[in-house]
């Protein structure tokens, strides 16, 4: 895969980041490095093995349908968020 | 000539306490984010552990859809970002679901089955719900991480009305196997239609439009006619390729039409990978034996109702399409009530007086013991069905002792012969002339002793026996 001005364009909009236009160039370079980097993976013949292939042995732990609350963690989470009132988090309208 | 091709993803949210990976209660309509913890707030260094009830839901659907439960299936992560979500992504099962290949019959109106093939059913967690409110956006995460399961047909249906057929037979299979409430209106039972049309014949299935956010099954038949109409409009002006692309619409109650989405969804990229947090999913004997065990199901149900009850199969279906409509059903009988009464009496007297008095069959004032209380002294001649319809009148008011109202009301039918050929014999002596027509052949005068024995009677005398006793007398 190779970064071009669309791929660069899509990823600024996926992670609503804004690139200067004078950065772009530089960007370019170090994002395609990167890939480059990850393709050496590649290199590795993976075609045998499960996609979920783990060193970890058995499935996943599971737990017991029993609720277990404490309104002061929740309590706790929302004093730190960025905006808060009437116990809900605030943010910016979402809809237009 | 067009044929239409519908699939269905049905998100069923499952009835289990806690959250699908986390111990917080699950809630409808509590207090804003009172059941939140680090896990379904994303805080890092907070690690899911997966519900063993919300598995074993999800694979007794899977039994009873006659699908292939995956002993290993995994969790994987879907990427997008939105407020109602914190972590950014949504733990769902894409690449191994713990169902697959089932499928679900619906009855047609013309007495056949369809069978409708179900692709897949997989665990994932629901969102948090946002509320817009002026410049800003409010949070409750109350819902974040609750379980759902995501029921995916194969494209298999050619109507809006197999459509909702298939919706009304998922809804009460769910009902009926007790993992969901299913509740349309409260969002737990929430259908995505995807809509084709292609001309009859071709074998490529046309483009394909999602439509979301519809919230009743007559919205759904609405929605998909609505939606068929402008695709056969498109292709028939030439523009359907223009008109018709792939796409996510919504329904517009208030309209009654399907709204583009287009230019909000162009940037999705969901970037799905397995969940590096989650080891496989692996089911344990026990799980499956737990999961094996279910009730009788709609289908099971008719069919006993059918060959066991003697009851005519469109009764049946009705009857079985509803929990508990069925469950009131089966009271009635153990009270002794007949099969065949208990169906009319069901679906006729008492559904029609829930309806106008706007009740349901779940918080019906006449209990399913009553009312078969009430159809085995039908059934047993002690009243009459005028007289029943009367005792029921006053039952939906107050509960009451139906032998004391029937001897209040009066309503004690004679089926005693003695006691009904006594007035018969008054009548006929009172009645002289006609008897001598009726027996020159003037049969149609059977209609007038028996008006007059009834109302002799007022009402109390057993219109079979009346009946059956004056053709014996005038012979």
């Amino acid at each position: 895969m190779t970064i071009d001005n669309k791929v660069l364009e899509n990823l600024e909009k996926l992670s609503m980041i804004k690139i200067e236009e004078d950065k772009k160039e530089e960007l370019t370079k170090q994002l395609t490095e990167i890939l480059e980097f990850v393709d050496n993976l590649n290199e590795l013949d993976t075609s045998n093995l499960d996609s979920s292939f783990s060193t970890l042995a058995g499935g996943t732990p599971m737990r017991e349908d029993i609720p277990d609350s404490n309104i002061q963690i929740s309590k706790d989470i929302l004093s730190h968020a960025p905006k808060m009132a009437d116990d809900f988090f605030i943010v910016p309208k979402i809809i237009e | 000539m067009f044929e239409t091709v519908i699939g269905l993803e049905v998100h069923v949210q499952l009835n289990t306490k806690t959250k699908l990976f986390c111990s917080c209660p699950t809630s409808f309509a509590e207090h804003q984010n009172i059941n939140t913890c680090p896990t379904c707030l994303a805080l890092p260094g907070a690690l899911p552990v997966v519900n063993r009830e919300a598995v074993i839901k999800a694979m007794r659907f899977g039994y009873a859809v006659n699908a292939t439960v995956n002993h290993i299936s995994n969790f994987d992560r879907k990427s997008y970002f939105y407020p109602d979500s914190p972590s950014a992504y949504q733990i769902t099962q894409l690449y191994r679901a713990v169902v697959q290949n089932g499928e679900l019959f619906i009855d047609l109106d013309n007495g056949t089955k369809k069978r409708i093939g179900i692709t897949q059913a997989h665990l994932e967690a629901d969102a948090g719900k946002n509320i817009h409110d002026g410049d800003i956006s409010k949070v409750d995460l109350n819902r974040a991480g609750t379980p759902l399961m995501e029921i995916v047909s194969e494209p298999d249906m050619r109507s809006a009305s197999e459509a909702v057929a298939y919706l009304k037979k998922l809804h009460s299979t769910v009902r009926y196997l007790d993992i969901s409430d299913a509740n349309m209106q409260e969002g737990s039972f929430r259908c995505d239609v995807n809509v084709s049309i292609r001309p009859k014949g071709q074998k490529e299935f046309g483009t394909r439009v999602e439509i979301k956010n519809i919230n009743s099954f007559k919205f759904v038949a609405s929605a998909i006619n609505y939606e068929v109409q402008r695709q056969i409009e498109a292709y028939e002006d030439g523009i359907y390729k223009d008109e018709v692309i792939q796409e996510t619409r919504l329904w517009d109650t208030d309209r009654g039409v399907t709204k583009s989405m287009r230019g909000k969804e162009e940037a999705a990229d969901y970037r799905y990978f397995p969940d590096p947090d989650l080891r496989p999913l692996v089911v344990t004997d026990e799980m499956i034996e737990e999961a094996k065990k279910m009730p009788e199901l709609p289908d099971a149900k008719v069919k006993r109702y059918i060959e066991e009850l003697k009851i005519k199969r469109v009764d049946a279906l009705i009857i079985c399409s509803d929990k508990e409509l069925a469950q009131f059903f089966e009271e009635m009988l153990s009270r002794g009530a007949s099969a065949k009464t208990s169906v009319n009496w069901l679906t006729t007297e008492l559904l029609g007086r829930l309806n106008k008095s706007g009740y349901s069959i779940i918080d019906s004032p006449v209990s399913g013991k009553k009312l078969g209380e009430l159809v085995s002294k039908i059934d047993s001649g002690a009243i009459n069905g005028k007289g029943a319809k009367d005792i029921l009148d006053v039952l939906m008011e107050e509960d009451r002792d139906i032998d004391e109202l029937i001897e209040s009301m009066g309503l004690a039918q004679i089926s005693d012969d003695r006691a009904i050929l006594e007035i018969i014999d008054n009548i006929l002596s009172k009645n002289q002339d006609k008897v001598e027509e009726y027996r020159g052949g003037k049969v149609k005068l059977i209609g007038f002793f028996v008006g007059q024995v009834m109302k002799a009677s007022r009402g109390s005398a057993n219109p079979q026996k009346v009946n059956q006793l004056l053709r014996e007398r005038l012979k």
